[in-house]
């Protein structure tokens, strides 16, 4: 009883506040952090690193290379030229939501 | 939008920078924690507005600090918390508000009714640790053990600080003729 009692009360009381601008505001008044892009940076070159050392060390750097001297050259420009288009779908999609490609 | 968003959002801002992404958080926690200040100030919106302001910009400086073992709604909740109570502590707007003043901000708000009088009243009657808790548990769905680490405070202390309020406002309540 006393808990409904309460509940009732405060909700009745809940009320959802309107921004009127409250985030403009706020977004107005913060102050500017340090750049720090460079965090991708370090983390992309380790990445690169590790992924150099164990493609030479397994062997797996080589087989790419021979498998490559057997692919036509148009297939490989195929898979350059579609990579951007991909990669821009891709990104389209993740960062707008509401998108429907029918 | 859920709590992966908030987490994704977080990232964006610690690690980019990402004003727009901090946009988003604003946009989504002004209005329970800008009500959470309302009824802690006992409806003095500038003044609520003023500290819902402080707490975004303090989420943003220390956004880093967010370590994602809570939710990032209890962790801003947490940081309104310590908000309110450095304003308390410096007096400068708490000094026992007389009912000329609240009348005066109830003259402010567009939104005044009687209901909103009541749960201020209500709320007077409370000390101020369980006028929190029991805003938190209450009004803004926050679970025990959330509120104690809001509180930064035992399990137990959230737990009496509940108790204790819902048992003064019972009183209240019943004598202003509310559940008959």
């Amino acid at each position: 009883m006393t808990d409904k009692l309460l509940k009732d009360f405060f909700s009745e009381n809940k009320h959802e506040i309107v921004d009127n601008g409250f985030t403009r505001r706020v977004m107005l008044r913060l102050p500017d952090h340090a750049d720090r892009g460079w965090i991708v940076w370090i983390f992309a070159a380790i990445g690169m690193a590790i992924s150099l050392y164990l493609g030479i060390t397994t062997g797996f750097i080589d087989q790419i290379l021979i498998i490559l001297k057997h692919v036509p050259i148009y297939y490989i420009l195929g898979g350059v030229f579609c990579f951007p288009l991909v990669g821009t779908a891709g990104f389209y999609l993740t960062q707008n939501k509401n998108y429907r490609v029918i | 939008m859920n709590n992966t968003d908030d987490i994704r959002w977080v990232m964006q801002v610690a690690l980019f920078d990402d004003k727009r992404a901090f946009d988003k958080l604003t946009c989504k926690y002004q209005s329970p924690i800008r009500r959470f200040f309302l009824n802690l100030t006992v409806g003095d919106g500038p003044l609520s507005d003023d500290l819902a302001q402080e707490t975004f910009i303090k989420a943003y400086l220390n956004i880093t600090a967010f370590k994602g073992l809570s939710g990032f709604s209890t962790w801003l909740y947490r940081i309104a918390y310590n908000v309110y109570y450095d304003s308390v502590r410096a007096q400068k707007h708490y000094e026992d508000i007389d009912e000329h003043v609240i009348d005066n901000q109830h003259h402010t708000l567009n939104d005044f009714s009687a209901e909103k009088m009541d749960i201020y009243k209500a709320l007077k009657m409370l000390r101020k640790e369980e006028q929190t808790a029991v805003l938190l548990f209450y009004m803004e769905d926050k679970t025990h053990k959330e509120i104690a680490s809001i509180m930064n405070c035992p399990l137990g202390t959230a737990k009496t600080y509940i108790l204790k309020g819902k048992e003064r406002l019972t009183v209240y309540l019943t004598k202003a003729g509310y559940g008959n």
